[in-house]
């Protein structure tokens, strides 16, 4: 691994899905001598792009686990990730910006900004990962890669500046124009990897002389000598321009634009010049850690090898040398058979096999330094674990996890089956923080929990694949929760005497809505219930909210203070006042208006126009709200809220009203009330399977 | 109360009558270019929201955050003109009343009325309240529109809602002898409500054109907020 940190970059490739992240991986791999021979997704030779390791991804031709690989290019160390567009597996996404110090955002040049680009903008706004935007597809009929700049301008907040002009769209799509270097660029030979570079035809001239003085003026906020060679009219060196780029970029106050078509082996290279030209080094990016030694105080990281190491375990894998555990390391050095702390249960264990991951293949190393990414074999740790040396304690911060919405009863069929459901339940729930597994006491059925549809079919398809356990699922539900909607009293007193020691208790207070999940504040004053008892109580408020005393589903967003008590001498505990606490909760409950909340999707989908109407009546149907539709050529865009509980089977109803030509995408956005007439459903049906029991 | 407050403050309440917004089929707001057509429809529309009721705004013009943002603009301005409102619980209420509003922006080229159709046909299949009035802004009326306006008219019949059109009338061109603009001259049997929206140094008058009995009725409104002004 390249030590000389200015020549190291670890970027993801993030975009909504089908817009060809792992199609230009795959071309990224190949021009660095990566691989040899470029595999399409879902490719007719059925083998399937080298990045899609999964069967089922090789299959279904999609990105469901994020894969790490790296590369070479103009003798810098290029580490990349290349991650899932389905939103069902953000969380891969989520991670892998996590540790990453740049993004090329792929767009589509015909889509344009779609609902999932947004949400990984978000990410990346979360994380203040710097990026550049790569428009694809430029073959494509209806392709419009300046209408994609003003989207991201328009919709993203993105300061994009076109950094190239295309030499023909569509079918006559041949090259780009680089307005930097003021050359025209071809892709010849069979992979488009012989770049030749020519002059600028003459009837584009006047059109890229006008494109490159914009790119100029919006460049030239980031360099007061771009801006000084502009206002004295000195040379524009490609240096200055390039200086001032890199300086936005990664400042994230601008986005540079590139055109090109993976597909068609059109314009990679010059975004892998970019990507070295543009992107952040390890060495530009500032990381914080917490010092839990220090009152929690941040300090900076320095990608410096002889400082004590610090690093981030952002994925774990199970294979079949084990546990593989993939690492940042931000600072320091993992070398083979160096001690290490997990900094979150403070166990000790040594680094063993070290290796950097290409796809699913391995490759052993000695060590792995700071500002690189890697793996190493037999930890037993979780996701978002940080590694430090001895000497230090620091924490790094932890990534965004999404909670589950929706669940599934998955019965095995057989013994063996049952078996190998729960190893392999055991490692998905380590891999996976947003896919979540419990048994239902009162069924005994295993239920799995997760973030959409696809996300829990593909762990079932996996059991099977992977584990040979056949299961039986159950039709998928909801996620429900409850909440109150007013402030309620409780006052409530726990007395016990049956021989023995009694058991006494009384608490005082009030609930109220909050938007937090859970807050207790204690307002007990005079001793009036002593000190060592007021964790009991909060506890024992703690534990009602798992179960909702309405209709047992979890209860979100209640404030408890408590005001007063009083205690007995002998008789009071901390059982006694957990039992109090809970008298005083299902009190308060009952008065406060409980209600269910029920999670919303945003639902997006990208329609032929002439099936727009159809589509908007199809939400309609579904209890739910269109926020809007907008033409665009073509196609037409529904945005629209949408409870889950209503979309269950929605593609294969889309697809008989599009005749298969619509597809949509839905995402997690808020819990809200559910309707009366809704609530009085589901307790019905409650009631119902409480009486099967 | 706020909702009783904010109706009562509307422009459209004044100009228009609130019960009269949907009492027939088509209505019309007519201006030059840049007065506040659009901007007067969506006060229209907003009052309607206030009602609990439901509408759908078509654009032909404009993409639709652009939709979304006069929306935005338009509450706004109806809750600054009744003095201070507690922030809370004017996002509340827009928040109560903001799903009821559809807005859908089409490509003029492409517009086929089969597509409101549609979605409108969606809403007596589920049970569904229907929206109480269409905002149709952009449809250009220098240009026959007569077999849309015909197609619109059974849409209005067959769903009883109420249709109101921006209609764009130019500063070189005379009114006609009933002092209507020349775009509406052609279909003015068709309206059964018309508003004309008159630059007046710098405010704007409004003036009834047809409205039953209620012709030259005349109003002032603030230039940048479309509100009945205090001056007027």
């Amino acid at each position: 691994m390249i030590r000389d940190l200015k020549r190291v970059r670890n970027i993801g490739i993030s975009a909504h899905i089908d817009s060809g992240k792992t199609t230009l991986t795959e071309r990224i791999l190949f021009y660095t001598a990566r691989i040899h021979k470029i595999n399409e997704v879902r490719g007719k030779d059925g083998v399937g792009a080298t990045m899609d390791s999964m069967e089922l991804e090789r299959e279904r031709g999609i990105t469901i686990a994020s894969a790490a690989t790296y590369c070479e290019w103009d003798k810098h160390n290029i580490n990349i990730i290349d991650t899932p567009g389905h939103v069902d597996f953000t969380v891969e996404v989520e991670r892998s910006l996590r540790v990453l110090d740049g993004v090329i955002l792929v767009l589509c040049s015909v889509s344009g900004v779609q609902s999932q680009s947004i949400t990984v903008d978000q990410q990346m706004k979360r994380y203040q990962v710097p990026c550049i935007a790569f428009v694809n597809k430029c073959d494509r009929s209806g392709a419009n890669p300046a209408k994609v700049c003003t989207q991201l301008r328009d919709k993203l907040g993105h300061n994009s500046v076109l950094m190239q002009l295309p030499i023909g769209l569509e079918d006559k799509h041949e090259g780009i124009i680089d307005l930097v270097s003021m050359k025209a660029l071809y892709f010849e030979g069979d992979n488009g990897e012989k770049v030749l570079s020519k002059d600028i035809p003459a009837h584009m001239m006047d059109d890229a002389r006008k494109a490159r003085e914009e790119m100029i003026d919006a460049v030239s906020f980031f360099s007061e000598s771009l801006t000084d060679a502009v206002l004295e009219e000195k040379e524009i060196t490609t240096e200055l321009i390039m200086e001032a780029v890199r300086i936005g970029t990664i400042s994230r106050q601008m986005t540079p634009v590139f055109l090109g078509s993976a597909y068609k082996n059109k314009a990679v290279q010059p975004l892998l010049d970019a990507v070295v030209d543009y992107l952040p080094s390890p060495l530009d990016i500032e990381n914080q850690a917490i010092d839990m030694n220090n009152n929690e105080e941040a300090v900076i990281l320095e990608s410096s090898f002889d400082k004590p190491t610090v690093a981030l375990a952002f994925k774990l894998e199970d294979g079949q040398y084990g546990q593989l555990t993939y690492i940042r390391v931000y600072q320091g050095c993992i070398n083979k058979g160096d001690t290490l702390i997990n900094s979150r249960d403070g166990k000790k264990f040594k680094a063993g096999r070290l290796i950097r991951m290409h796809s699913n293949q391995m490759e052993d190393v000695e060590a792995v330094p700071a500002g690189h990414i890697g793996a190493m074999f037999g930890i037993d740790c979780a996701s978002g674990d940080t590694f430090v040396s001895p000497q230090i304690n620091y924490t790094l911060l932890a990534m965004h996890i999404m909670e589950p919405v929706i669940s599934l009863s998955v019965v095995p069929k057989d013994n063996k089956a049952q078996i190998n459901m729960s190893k392999a339940l055991n490692r998905f729930t380590k891999e996976d923080p947003t896919f979540k597994t419990y048994v239902d006491h009162e069924t005994g059925d295993t239920i799995i929990q997760g973030m959409g549809e696809l996300h829990l079919e593909v762990y079932v398809e996996r059991m099977k694949r992977e584990y040979g356990a056949e299961v039986i699922t159950g039709q998928p539900r909801v996620a429900y929760r409850e909440t109150i909607t007013q402030k309620a009293l409780f006052n409530y007193t726990h007395k016990k005497q049956t021989g023995g020691a009694g058991q006494y208790g009384r608490v005082s207070g009030f609930l109220e809505p909050c938007d937090e999940d859970f807050l207790f504040v204690n307002k007990v004053t005079g001793g009036r219930i002593p000190t060592n008892y007021i964790p009991a109580c909060e506890h024992g408020f703690k534990a009602c909210m798992e179960k909702g005393p309405k209709l047992e589903f979890p209860v979100t967003g209640i404030k408890v203070t408590l005001e007063d008590g009083a205690y007995h001498a002998v008789d009071s505990s901390d059982m006694a006042f957990k039992a109090a606490a809970r008298g005083g909760f299902l009190e308060a409950y009952a008065k406060a208006k409980p209600v269910i909340k029920e999670p919303i999707m945003k639902v997006v989908i990208e329609t032929p126009n002439e099936f727009q109407g159809s589509c908007m009546g199809l939400i309609n149907q579904r209890r739910g709200i269109i926020q809007g539709s907008q033409e665009e050529g073509v196609m037409s865009v529904v945005e629209s809220q949408v409870p889950l509980s209503e979309m269950f089977g929605f593609s294969t109803i889309l697809r008989s009203a599009t005749q298969g030509k619509a597809q949509f995408t839905m995402e997690f956005s808020a819990y809200k009330q559910v309707p009366q007439s809704v609530a009085e459903e589901i307790v019905r049906k409650k009631l119902e399977e409480k009486s099967k029991k | 109360m706020l909702k009783k407050d904010l109706i009562l403050k509307s422009p459209v309440s004044k100009t228009l009558g609130i019960e009269n917004i949907q009492d027939g089929r088509f209505g019309a707001v007519i201006s030059r270019a840049g007065v506040g057509k659009t901007s007067f429809l969506v006060q229209i529309a907003i009052t309607q929201l206030l009602r609990n009721k439901k509408i759908l705004h078509i654009s032909l013009v404009e993409p639709i955050e652009k939709i979304n943002l006069r929306y935005s603009d338009g509450y706004t301005n109806l809750i600054d003109s009744i003095g201070y409102v507690d922030p809370q619980k004017a996002l509340r209420l827009w928040e109560d009343i903001y799903p009821n509003k559809v807005g859908i922006s089409y490509n003029e080229l492409t517009f086929d009325t089969e597509k409101i159709r549609e979605y409108l046909k969606s809403f007596k299949k589920a049970d569904l309240a229907l929206p109480s009035i269409i905002v149709m802004d952009g449809l250009n009326f220098d240009k026959d529109v007569s077999a849309i306006l015909e197609k619109l008219d059974h849409l209005s019949q067959e769903f009883s809602v109420f249709i109101w059109f921006s209609i764009r009338c130019h500063r070189e061109e005379k009114l006609c002898a009933d002092g209507f603009p020349i775009q509406l001259e052609n279909y003015k049997t068709l309206f059964d409500k018309a508003l004309f929206l008159n630059p007046v140094e710098d405010k704007i008058e409004a003036i009834i054109l047809k409205d039953g009995a209620r012709t030259d009725l005349k109003f002032k409104l603030d230039s940048s907020t479309m509100m009945i002004s205090e001056e007027g």
